[in-house]
């Protein structure tokens, strides 16, 4: 048996509460709604919570060598069943996949996220390979772009950036400095910046300084800004090879309120419920924009919006302070933990929770593209709810055996 | 290589100042929305849910002077279906099979009227009230088929009562962009002729408010409580000066021709008691969508039934104004009432040309009341040579003629009364000759009569002098009570003498009670009738008839005045019409009032 006074009460009281708080705004998003069927959703949340607190009790109670002994044989699983849901899955509206199991459905890209943690984890935690050293860059990458692929198939390009924030979480925390890691990137911020000669050419400005300041070399600094050319200039040329939709999607993805429609629509909503709701909100139940329709997925992606109009500036900081709150807790955690399969499985959870918290969020505030990522512990779905549940079960299990080597 | 790596405090460190950071970047998010930008979201939200809807006031009903309803509201039903609620295989067909359209037709209205899938849309207008008590009876066969009430105006059919009341339409976009019209929006219904138009302010009452809360779908949920709503104030009812029996009377008579007027004032007051153009029109076709078939055969007819020949329709007055020639040599002091000219032999030579008298054997000599009487042509011819063109021209204008009247309905026209400076610049100096006098001194040639004005003149004549402004509304009653009466206004006074009016009305009197009087067969035992008969020349076809009647002659409370295109001698079609007419208000008059009521009820 477990030794309850060395358990992190505090922390697993956060994600509860946040659950509760989930539950309620489920509750609320739906109570107008026309049928039962959507009126009784917060039930099913309530259930998917029970489901979830098991699966964690049951995390917390395994030892911790466990995940360490599974972990490549659930990534080759997971492999597996992301393969499987191509041919086999169910899908609406050309979206994510399901398994669909009677009223219950799997998305196995969310089992995937925590094969992901767990494979890189190990990786990391035993390789001889040196920190600075290319192949470890390489395999690990590798290792990140297979499920991508396969879920980029499904397609889900909010997920897929899911895996690269994870791999980017481990390889910082596995020792790589920051500064590394934005050389790393850099070919990507001149693939943004190039839609503009003037954006360019200021982004090479910063570049080269950085360069300067850096010092990595003569010959990293040429391939860094070889890297950096390259996709500077191939960009433009495959922009305007684009067919014009295909200019316009990703156009609103980058600035949603081009499409007033679509996308657009969601956020202009989305902010209108938010700002309506001012300080102390328009009370429980009394959201208009919830109520009369105006604010799709308010229970799934846009739940955020529902706190802001009904609860308020107050609501939303309560919101902000728990995450915060489980944030700081891992990244503490992780930190002290002397087992460094542990610490990086820690990371890399916290590192899910933080990304899907601040793209989710800032999504409702209209400053992040519409990306179709939940809100953990909040948002209405069962798997998302079991994958939040696992996480913070393997943080306070890592907690709970920090000592351990 | 050790630059690339981190340490381990640093990588705390650096991690907790990323979640610091982001957390930061979010409240920053929240507080520009909720704080800053409040107040705009706030009312962004409410104009997402609030929809302003116009409540349309009842339009004001018409009497007759008598308190008949002339101008009613009626409800039309609207049959509507809601796209959502719509049953496959059920809402249509059973629809279809209700109101006679087939479903194909029905899908392709719905397509065209349709604004959202969560609103009715409009299917079939103005459908009756037993189909509207089917959907009401068996409403589970209808999915989503719901129905509306709108209020429709209802004028009388074949009373020839369109001449004043017009009709109303929807205000036209242009309409809106050309005035100012802040009380009227697109879809408003506004007055497009006759009173509808000229007391449209007054009939339309005061549109009023309400707010509904609708969802992000259009679906309408109810009034919204956080707004009170605005009540329509209804227009004022009007009482008219016209009575529905002279109305109906005139009607009657006049239908056997093809196209005429009437107009029947009070000369004591200026109230207009008939007025009715003939062929006449279904005002109630032209307050809903005409069918284009419709007004191709309405424009193209010949006897232009949307021409309003009471105050639009231009006329030689032809010899009815022979009273104003006589009037005007007496005043001239070119004749008294024993003056005679040179015998009338059925015309008169001037310069190389004969003029006819329309009595070929000729009056012989003849006083001024006689030569009325038997509208001697040759008389007037001599008077007005003496007269010449302008001194004529000059009572013409000061009687009311080339003026508009003034009454209170729309687009009325001034007529024509020529002058040496029309004919100046209409066949230029010197190029026309005095003969053209002599067509003016028996109402024909270029001058240009309405029927009103006509009527005006006659009013003048039998009232001491004294024009009233004819006028159709007697009364305006607001819906808070409050009521106006109209009273009678002098509109001008007729340039005669009381002695030159006085012989005046004794031509008047000798045309019916006369031994040679045109209009002889308008003599009865029961009251006395006055009036002077009148042929116009017409160049396009067979002459019309002209007949202005007085009575009763001792204190006459009745001037009618007819015209009956192409259809000859006034003695012979509008004199016995206009009998008629003043024989309907006589025998009304001499009934107790008891008896004129059954009498009226007893007609369809």
């Amino acid at each position: 048996m477990l030794d309850y006074r060395q358990i992190d009460w505090k922390l697993i009281a956060a994600a509860l509460a946040l659950s509760l708080i989930g539950i309620v705004l489920i509750f609320s998003a739906q109570y107008y709604a026309d049928s039962d069927y959507l009126q009784s959703y917060y039930l099913r949340q309530l259930i998917w919570l029970f489901v979830a607190l098991v699966v964690f009790t049951a995390i917390v109670h395994l030892p911790f060598r466990i995940f360490d002994l599974s972990a490549y044989l659930l990534y080759f699983v997971v492999l597996i069943l992301l393969v499987l849901v191509l041919v086999i899955g169910t899908s609406r509206g050309g979206a994510a996949r399901w398994f669909s199991f009677g009223p219950i459905n799997l998305a196995p890209s969310d089992m995937a996220k925590l094969a992901l943690v767990l494979a890189l984890s190990r990786f990391f935690a035993y390789t001889k390979l040196p920190v600075v050293s290319k192949r470890r860059l390489a395999l690990s990458g590798l290792m990140t772009l297979v499920p991508v692929m396969l879920i980029l198939k499904q397609p889900d390009l909010g997920t897929s950036l899911v895996f690269f924030v994870i791999l980017f979480a481990l390889w910082f925390w596995s020792g790589l400095s920051p500064w590394y890691l934005i050389l790393l990137l850099s070919p990507l911020l001149s693939l943004v910046t190039a839609s503009h000669w003037l954006s360019w050419a200021i982004y090479f400005v910063v570049l080269l300084s950085f360069l300067t300041f850096l010092k990595p070399g003569v010959v990293n600094s040429t391939v860094v800004v070889i890297f950096n050319l390259a996709f500077g200039i191939i960009t433009p040329f495959i922009w305007n090879r684009l067919a014009e939709y295909q200019r316009l999607r990703i156009k609103t993805f980058f600035d949603p309120g081009m499409d007033p429609r679509g996308a657009g629509y969601q956020i202009i909503q989305s902010k209108i419920a938010i700002g309506s709701g001012g300080i102390l909100g328009k009370g429980f139940l009394n959201g208009s924009q919830s109520r009369l329709d105006f604010l799709p997925e308010r229970h799934t992606d846009f739940i955020f919006s529902v706190i802001g109009e009904e609860f308020g500036l107050w609501g939303a900081l309560v919101v902000i302070f728990l995450f915060g709150f489980i944030l700081y807790r891992s990244i503490r955690i992780a930190a002290r933990c002397r087992n460094r399969f542990a610490s990086m499985v820690v990371m890399g959870a916290a590192a899910i929770l933080l990304f899907q918290f601040v793209i989710n969020i800032g999504m409702t505030l209209g400053f992040m593209p519409v990306t179709g990522l939940p809100l953990p512990f909040i948002s209405y779905g069962g798997t998302s709810l079991v994958l939040s549940w696992a996480l913070i079960g393997l943080i306070i299990s890592a907690d709970y055996r920090w000592q351990e080597y | 290589m050790e630059r690339y790596k981190i340490s381990h405090a640093g990588r705390e460190r650096f991690s907790l100042v990323v979640v610091g950071l982001v957390i930061l970047l979010l409240i920053f998010g929240l507080v520009k929305l909720q704080l800053f930008g409040h107040s705009e979201f706030l009312k962004q939200s409410e104009n997402n849910r609030i929809r302003v809807v116009p409540i349309v006031p009842r339009r004001g009903v018409v009497y007759d002077r008598e308190g008949r309803v002339i101008i009613d509201n009626r409800p039309s039903y609207t049959i509507s279906v809601v796209p959502a609620e719509e049953v496959k295989g059920r809402t249509l067909p059973n629809l279809a099979r209700l109101i006679g359209l087939d479903t194909l037709e029905i899908r392709k209205r719905i397509k065209k009227n349709m604004v959202s899938r969560y609103q009715p849309t409009p299917v079939k207008k103005d459908i009756p009230f037993e189909i509207v008590a089917v959907l009401e009876e068996q409403n589970r066969d209808f999915p989503g088929v719901s129905y509306q009430m709108e209020r429709v105006r209802q004028y009388p059919v074949g009373m020839g009562t369109e001449a004043f009341t017009g009709y109303v339409g929807e205000v036209s976009e242009e309409q809106l962009a050309k005035n100012r019209m802040y009380n009227y929006r697109l879809g408003s219904m506004i007055g497009k002729e006759g009173l509808e138009k000229y007391y449209d302010n007054v009939l339309r009452g005061k549109e009023g408010t309400a707010y509904i809360e609708v969802s992000a779908t259009g679906q309408i949920l109810g009034p919204y409580e956080g707004r009170g709503k605005i009540e329509a104030i209804p227009g004022a009812d009007l009482n008219l000066t016209i009575d529905l029996d002279l109305q109906r009377t005139g009607v009657e008579e006049i239908d056997t021709f093809c196209c005429g007027a009437i107009v029947a004032i009070d000369p004591r007051s200026g109230e207009i008691l008939a007025m009715l153009s003939y062929p006449n029109y279904d005002a109630n076709i032209f307050s809903s969508v005409i069918p284009e078939s419709l007004w191709v055969a309405i424009s193209n007819d010949v006897s232009h039934p949307l021409l309003n020949r009471p105050i639009n329709g231009l006329y030689p007055p032809g010899s009815t104004t022979k009273l104003l020639t006589v009037g005007a040599g007496m005043e001239e002091g070119i004749i008294n009432e024993s003056t005679t000219f040179k015998p009338c032999l059925g015309g008169m030579q001037f310069g190389n040309r004969f003029f006819h008298c329309w009595y070929a054997n000729g009056h012989g000599r003849l006083t001024a009341a006689h030569a009325i009487e038997q509208s001697c042509d040759v008389y007037m011819y001599q008077l007005g040579l003496k007269m010449g063109v302008d001194v004529l021209s000059r009572y013409f204008g000061q009687s009311g003629f080339g003026h508009v009247t003034g009454l209170d309905l729309p687009n009325e026209s001034a007529g024509l009364n020529p002058n040496s400076d029309y004919y100046d610049t209409r066949y230029g100096k010197k190029k026309w000759t005095q003969t053209l006098v002599l067509n003016n001194a028996i109402g024909q040639g270029e001058i240009l009569s309405t029927p009103l004005q006509l009527a005006q003149f006659f009013c003048g004549v039998v009232n001491n002098g004294l024009v009233y402004r004819p006028h159709i509304v007697k009364k305006i009653t607001r819906p808070d009570g409050e009521v106006i009466s109209v009273s009678p206004v002098v509109s001008f006074r007729l340039p005669f003498t009381d002695e030159t009016l006085a012989l005046l009305c004794e031509g008047i009197r000798l045309v019916v009670e006369g031994e040679r009087g045109t209009a002889r067969s308008l003599r009865n035992k029961y009251y006395s009738v006055g009036g002077k008969t009148g042929t116009s020349q017409n160049p396009h076809g067979d002459e019309h008839s002209w007949f202005v009647g007085v009575a009763p002659l001792e204190n006459p409370e009745i001037v009618v005045c007819a015209i009956v295109e192409n259809a000859g001698h006034g003695s012979e079609v509008a004199a016995p019409l206009v009998g008629k007419v003043i024989r309907t208000y006589m025998n009304k008059k001499r009934m107790p009032e008891d008896l004129a009521r059954i009498s009226s009820a007893g007609k369809p």
